[in-house]
């Protein structure tokens, strides 16, 4: 009798051998059968949702160190730009101060006074009254009552010195006074600030010709503001018909709302 | 070191006032910013640390502002002892009650001044934007007065505090 393992063994060699024959008959033929088809539909759907996924996932990882990267890129363009833009804001600004200080230089040329240039520093800390701090005092020659100009017309008069800074009441002011001719018909008047940041051409003389858009300049009788500075235009002229006098409005050619650069005049008015 | 506070906090109110706020139109009629300073210093200080306080910052507006000398300097008294009266009738220490405190302050303020105008300056008129103006600035002082008292009173706690304990016995 045949002993068992070697039965197993025999088993297996032709085990091995059909196999083999198999291998070499298959690889010859490509055969395709049907159960291939089905295995097929039935596994790739889920080949392919797993190979989506993993495509998704490393093109997700791969778009996040991406956007990361270009959001440090993107911030390093918005610093830059931001700074391009500040820069170029100083220089529209310098550009501006420099205009500005052309035209103060161009009107210093025209005065036949000697005058100071000065920075507004400062604003009245109340509504009521108009006055300005300016960065020139004593200690450079600025003293009371001297004439506060710039190239649009007058600003004011110094009411008060330090060492350093002065204090300039506005002719919008209510406590100010200009001596003041209309330029066109030489009528005579004073002007007086009112609260609302126009003026009155007061002490007009009824029969004096003024009229709206006419400009009113200094006369330099008050000894104060050299003759012939521009104050502002006639907005309004009410004549009553009693009384020996007429009102008129005159809205001044300086923005006081934008006041940087004033020239003070140090030398007094000729006469 | 009390007084050393009021000094930091005027100079800082006065430069925000005089320096600052011009270059912004929103602030084009704000109301003085001292009016709710004084106010606080009413409401919850006491006469004697006020009343010096008053007169040096009320002195220093003066001589800046273009108003007769003196001008500042006897409306905060007039603000401060009209505040003093009117906590001894009602509590107005009380959070809902302060923007009508701080609107009031700034209303008698502004009438101070108008008086002051019309009595001193010939001629003088008030048109419509100056009553507007008046308007406008009770209006910001209803919506932001409280604040300021609010923060005067907090940096205040906070600065006695911290003094406090820099300057009492170590423990242990």
């Amino acid at each position: 009798m045949i002993p068992k393992k070697m039965v197993v063994i025999i088993g297996v060699i032709i085990l091995i051998a059909a196999n083999i024959i198999a291998l070499s008959v298959t690889s010859r033929r490509h055969a395709s059968f049907g159960s291939g088809r089905i295995a097929l539909s039935f596994a790739a759907p889920f080949q392919k949702a797993v190979t989506r996924s993993i495509r998704f996932a490393r093109g997700l990882w791969r778009h996040y160190f991406l956007t990361v990267s270009v959001a440090q890129e993107s911030y390093k363009y918005k610093e830059a730009f931001g700074l391009a833009q500040q820069q170029n804001n100083q220089l529209g600004e310098l550009k501006l101060t420099n205009v500005r200080l052309r035209s103060l230089l161009d009107f210093k040329k025209t005065m036949t006074n000697q005058v100071l240039a000065a920075e507004a520093i400062g604003k009245d800390p109340s509504q009521w009254y108009k006055t300005i701090i300016i960065d020139k005092g004593r200690d450079e020659g600025v003293a009371k009552g001297m004439a506060v100009v710039v190239p649009e017309g007058i600003v004011g008069q110094v009411m008060g010195v330090s060492a350093h800074y002065s204090k300039v009441l506005l002719i919008i002011d209510p406590n100010s006074a200009v001596d003041a001719l209309a330029q066109r018909t030489r009528a005579r008047g004073v002007i007086k600030g009112v609260s609302s940041g126009r003026c009155l051409f007061k002490y007009v003389l009824r029969k004096h010709d003024v009229g709206v858009g006419d400009r009113v300049v200094s006369s330099g009788m008050d000894g104060v503001f050299p003759k012939g500075l521009a104050v502002g235009h006639v907005a309004g002229v009410i004549r009553r018909s009693s009384g020996i006098f007429q009102e008129v409005t005159v809205t001044p050619f300086v923005d006081f709302e934008k006041l940087e650069e004033v020239l003070v005049v140090l030398s007094p008015p000729k006469h | 070191m009390t007084y050393f506070l009021y000094i930091g906090t005027f100079v800082l109110l006065l430069i925000f006032q005089t320096t600052i706020m011009p270059y912004f139109l929103l602030f084009d009629r704000f109301y003085d910013l001292l009016a709710p300073f004084v106010i606080y210093l009413g409401l919850f200080r006491s006469t004697r640390e006020s009343i010096p306080t008053i007169i040096v910052f009320g002195f220093i507006m003066d001589n800046l502002s273009g108003g007769p000398l003196g001008l500042y300097l006897t409306t905060y008294l007039w603000l401060f002892a009209g505040v003093k009266l009117v906590i001894t009738i009602l509590r107005v220490r009380d959070n809902v009650l302060l923007p009508f405190v701080v609107a009031a302050g700034v209303l008698l303020e502004n009438i101070i001044f108008m008086g002051t105008i019309t009595m001193f300056e010939s001629g003088s008129r008030f048109s419509q934007a100056d009553f507007s103006t008046v308007a406008v600035q009770v209006l910001w002082a209803l919506g932001t007065g409280p604040i300021f008292l609010i923060l005067f009173n907090y940096l205040h706690q906070r600065w006695d505090q911290y003094f406090k304990e820099m300057f009492s016995p170590q423990k242990g």
